[in-house]
C-alpha cells in the first residue's frame, strides 16, 4: 500500500478494532471534525494507553515521501498509532505551521512520544523540512530516542548533511548500535566516514580496547 | 525483597546511587516534581523538568534495572512566584496525560500562604480531571497545622481520601493522617524529619496499613538508601516480614496503581525495551 496513512489505519483496525474506532474523532481528526490541539496532544500522549506497546512484526512495509519502502516491523502498535496521527494533523494545519508543530510535539514528549515522532518523519510530505527536530533528536543521550531516528529509518540517510550522517554513523557504533541497523547506509559512504571509522578504531586500539566488528561497515566501499 | 522508593528526586543524584540503590533491592522508585533547590524563573524551566521526568530519568534508571515513573505539579515553594505559577499550572494538562505519570505531586502547603492555598487547591481539582492520585508535601515548619489544613483542603474539594497520600509525617501527625483515611509517607533523612529508629516503633504502633517509607533524597543532606535502611531497622526489631513487605513494596503499588499506569511490566516506565534491544559494548 503506497498511502503510509492507510496502511497504518488498516494495520491498527485489525490488531485493535475497539481502540481504533474512535481514534481519529477523539483526536479531532475525524472527517469534516475541526482540528482541537489539546484534543490531539491528549489522544498522542495516551496512545501506548490505548493501544498497547506490542510491535507490529514481520513483512509489513510503508512507502515514504521519497517513494521508498522500508519495514516497520519493530514499530509498537502506538508508534503505527502516533504516526497516523501525525500525518493526520499534517494534512490538515497550515503548511508553514508544520516544522513549528512537530518540533513541538518532540519537545514536549515522553520517550515513546519522541520515538514515534522519529519514526514518522521520512512518511511527511517534503520531509526535509522537519530535519531540525531529526538533527536535534541526535543530540540526545536517551538511547531508544537516538535509536528511533538512526536505526531501520530511512530518515538520515535521505535528508541529512553529510557531516551530521557522519556524526549520527559514528554516534551509533560509539553506543554499540550494530551497523547494519543504519538504513541505506550503502547511499552515504564516503572517504571522510571512512576516515572517521579508521581514527575510532585507531583510538580503541591505542586504548587497549576491543574494536566493534562491524565498524568497517562504515568505511567499506 | 523488592523494594519501592516513593518519594526520591533522582534528578538530583548520581549514577552510582542508582547502581546502590539496585544493589539494596529498589526496584521502583516514584520521582515527584519539586523546585531544584532553588527557585526558577522561567515557567519554560518546567517544561523542559517535565520533559526530563518523562524521558531522560526514566531512561538513566533503566540502565540499572530501576523502574521510574514521576508526579508532575507545581511545588508549595514555587508556587508562590506569581511571576511564573499561572504558567506552569497551565503547562500540567499537557504533561499529565503522558506515560509514567502516576500521581500529581508534591502539592501542598510549605509557608502556608494564600498562594499555596491557591495552587494547591487547583491542583486537587486537576488530579481529579485527570483520574490521578495526590502526593502531598507537608511543611518543615508548623508541620500538625499545615497537615490538618491539608487534610481539611482535600476534604473540602470532595477528593476521596484513599486518592491522597499526605507525606514527611511525624509520631504527631501520622495518626490524623490514618484517621481521615489517607495514605501516610513517611521521609527518612539522617539529620531531620525521621530516622529509622523513630519510623521502626511507629509501625510496631500503627501497624503497616496505609503506612509508606522513602528517602525523599534530594541536592541536601540525603540518602537514597534509606527505604533499604529503615527494612534493616524494622526487620532487626522483629517486625514481621509480611508487614514489613506491605510497607515497602505493597502500599506504595496499590496507592500508584490507581492511576491506572504503573506499568511494572519489562523495560523503562515508558515501555521501552532497553537491554532487548541494543547490544552495549564495553
Amino acid at each position: 500500500m503506497s498511502d503510509p496513512a492507510a496502511a497504518l489505519a488498516a494495520i491498527l483496525r485489525q490488531r485493535r478494532p475497539e481502540a481504533f474506532a474512535t481514534w481519529l474523532a477523539d483526536a479531532s481528526l475525524a472527517a469534516g471534525a475541526s482540528f482541537d490541539r489539546t484534543a490531539f496532544e491528549l489522544a498522542f500522549a495516551g496512545a501506548g494507553r490505548r493501544f498497547g506497546t506490542d510491535t507490529i512484526g514481520g513483512g509489513i512495509t510503508l512507502t515514504g515521501a521519497s517513494g521508498r519502502a522500508w519495514s516497520i516491523a519493530g514499530w509498537g502498535l502506538d508508534d503505527a498509532a502516533r504516526a497516523l496521527l501525525v500525518l493526520g494533523a499534517v494534512a490538515v494545519i497550515p503548511e508553514a505551521a508544520q516544522p513549528g508543530f512537530v518540533d513541538d510535539l518532540y519537545r514536549a514528549g515522553a520517550s515513546r512520544e519522541r520515538r514515534a515522532l522519529l519514526r514518522a518523519l521520512a512518511l511527511l510530505p517534503d520531509p526535509q523540512r522537519f530535519l531540525a527536530t531529526a538533527l536535534d533528536a541526535c543530540r540526545t543521550s536517551t538511547l531508544p530516542v537516538f535509536e528511533a531516528i538512526a536505526c531501520e529509518n530511512p530518515y538520515p540517510a535521505e535528508c541529512f548533511p553529510k557531516p551530521r550522517f557522519n556524526q549520527m554513523a559514528l554516534k551509533a557504533v560509539f553506543t554499540g548500535i550494530a551497523v547494519d541497523r543504519i538504513l541505506l547506509l550503502a547511499t552515504r559512504r564516503s572517504g571522510e566516514l571512512a576516515r572517521m571509522a579508521a581514527d575510532y578504531a585507531a583510538e580503541r586500539r591505542a586504548a587497549g580496547r576491543p574494536v566493534p566488528a562491524d565498524l568497517a561497515l562504515l568505511g567499506a566501499p | 525483597m523488592r523494594l519501592f522508593d516513593p518519594h526520591v528526586h533522582m534528578s538530583s543524584r548520581t549514577t552510582a546511587d542508582y547502581e546502590a540503590m539496585a544493589a539494596a533491592g529498589i526496584a521502583v522508585v516514584v520521582e515527584p516534581a519539586f523546585w531544584l533547590g532553588q527557585p526558577r524563573t522561567h515557567a519554560g524551566s518546567f517544561a523542559d523538568y517535565f520533559a526530563s521526568l518523562v524521558g531522560w530519568e526514566p531512561f538513566r534508571a533503566s540502565q540499572f534495572d530501576v523502574r521510574h515513573f514521576c508526579a508532575l505539579a507545581l511545588n508549595p515553594r514555587e508556587a508562590n512566584d506569581d511571576r511564573i505559577a499561572a504558567d506552569v499550572v497551565a503547562l500540567l494538562p499537557r504533561y499529565l496525560a503522558k506515560d509514567g505519570v502516576v500521581a500529581v505531586g508534591e502539592v501542598g502547603y510549605d509557608e502556608q500562604t494564600p498562594a499555596e492555598e491557591r495552587w494547591f487547591a487547583e491542583q486537587l481539582e486537576l488530579a481529579r480531571r485527570f483520574d490521578l492520585p495526590v502526593l502531598v508535601h507537608t511543611p518543615h515548619r508548623d508541620k500538625k497545622r499545615g497537615t490538618e489544613r491539608s487534610l481539611a483542603l482535600v476534604r473540602e474539594i470532595g477528593l476521596p481520601p484513599q486518592r491522597v497520600l499526605i507525606d514527611h509525617n511525624t509520631e504527631e501527625t501520622l495518626p490524623l493522617v490514618l484517621r481521615a483515611g489517607c495514605w501516610a509517607g513517611h521521609s527518612i533523612y539522617p539529620n531531620s524529619k525521621m530516622d529509622e529508629p523513630r519510623m521502626a516503633a511507629l509501625v510496631q504502633q500503627y501497624g503497616g496499613e496505609r503506612v509508606l517509607i522513602n528517602s525523599a533524597a534530594d541536592w541536601g543532606i540525603s540518602d537514597p538508601l534509606k527505604v533499604a535502611t529503615t527494612v534493616a531497622e524494622m526487620r532487626a526489631r522483629g517486625i514481621a516480614e509480611e508487614v514489613i513487605a506491605t510497607v515497602a513494596w505493597d502500599n506504595p503499588v496499590a496507592f500508584f496503581s490507581q492511576s491506572g499506569r504503573l506499568d511494572l511490566e519489562a523495560g523503562d516506565a515508558t515501555g521501552n525495551a532497553f537491554a532487548g534491544n541494543t547490544v552495549r559494548r564495553g
